[in-house]
């Protein structure tokens, strides 16, 4: 009688310890998931998008050593003489100048390396929907950040992009 | 004798419940008090991150912003209005009379870095001007979060032996807000 009575005290004992495993279990699963949702990061890569807005508008500005008969070239004019077919003041080939002066100008902003967050870039230049130029260099990865800016000039239109690789 | 013997367990039993009682009231408490500690300190925390999140994004928004602000803006003195331009000429008068602006940005540092052509660096005032490349426009002695930067152009009137004409390279401009922490 006495065994009867200890055996389902027993029993009884392991219903409660199960019992308090479901719960602790049930409690610890809700804390992960409100804590996954407390500690998610925000995203902000269309503010990284602007970044490369502000580089392409900044590089366009820039000017270059390029001279003709007035003054010293910037980008986008030295841009323009190169789909002319133009030539600096001192004789240099304005292609080239431009080619030149914008690798140094993305290499500065963006250098690629592995170490770095940027491991690829790809700088097109479009005049009327046609190819003019097109600098690239490293890997080309799935995760990117790009933009674009169009002008007008001399009765063309021309559109700069420049891809960032990460 | 044997009642009273009897009264005096059924008392004492009833004290052991009382006392088991309030020992389970103060830890089913004590538990309510941690948990709650527990769930405030990760609110705390999370307030304070979206408060540093707040203020990168601001900050971010805010170097945007300022480059095409009329204090840093080019405005129509090169030619036609640009965008994400910046006057040199302008920026090293404000420099002397950035007292007057040190709340008006809301941010603890303002910096121009000129990156290409890459110099030596050389830190900017009116003796120098404009052989150097890193201008501290404004530098509140505090705890400053990572600087958040832009790309601009920089721009200034560059004088040779027969014309004068408009220069701009490539520069960042930085800013950091406060730290929080």
């Amino acid at each position: 009688m006495n065994k009867i009575f200890e055996r389902g005290k027993s029993k009884r004992a392991q219903e409660e310890m199960v019992g308090f495993v479901v719960i602790i279990v049930i409690v610890s699963v809700i804390i992960l998931v409100l804590l996954g949702f407390l500690l998610r990061s925000p995203d902000t890569s269309t503010v990284e998008n602007y970044e490369v807005e502000s580089f392409i508008q900044a590089s366009l500005q820039y000017t270059s050593d390029c001279k003709d008969y007035l003054e010293f070239l910037a980008v986008d004019d030295l841009i323009v003489l190169c789909q002319e077919g133009g030539i600096c003041g001192d004789g240099r080939n304005s292609c080239e100048v431009l080619n030149n002066t914008l690798m140094g100008l993305i290499e500065t902003g963006w250098p690629v390396s592995n170490q770095s967050a940027v491991k690829g870039y790809k700088f097109d230049i479009l005049v009327e929907e046609e190819g003019m130029l097109m600098l690239e260099k490293g890997n080309k990865t799935g995760n990117y950040k790009g933009a674009f800016q169009a002008f007008a000039k001399r009765g063309n239109d021309y559109e700069v992009s420049l891809k960032i690789y990460s | 004798m044997h009642t009273m013997v009897r009264i005096r367990r059924i008392t004492k039993r009833g004290q052991m419940k009382i006392q088991q009682m309030s020992f389970m009231l103060i830890a089913v408490t004590f538990l309510f008090i941690l948990v709650g500690i527990f769930f405030l300190s990760i609110r705390l925390y999370s307030l304070k991150k979206t408060a540093t999140n707040l203020e990168e994004q601001n900050a971010m928004l805010l170097v945007s912003k300022l480059a095409n602000s009329p204090e840093f803006s080019c405005g129509n003195a090169f030619g036609s209005s640009r965008t994400s331009c910046v006057d040199f000429d302008k920026l090293i008068v404000l420099k002397d009379r950035i007292s007057d602006y040190s709340g008006f940005w809301g941010v603890a540092k303002i910096e121009l870095r000129k990156i290409y052509p890459g110099e030596e660096d050389i830190l900017c005032d009116e003796k120098n001007y404009p052989n150097c490349n890193i201008l501290k426009l404004l530098d509140k002695k505090v705890n400053t979060q990572p600087a958040t930067s832009n790309f601009v152009a920089l721009c200034r009137k560059e004088k040779t032996e027969a014309i004068i004409y408009d220069k701009c390279e490539l520069a960042l401009l930085m800013i950091s807000s406060e730290s929080k922490k």
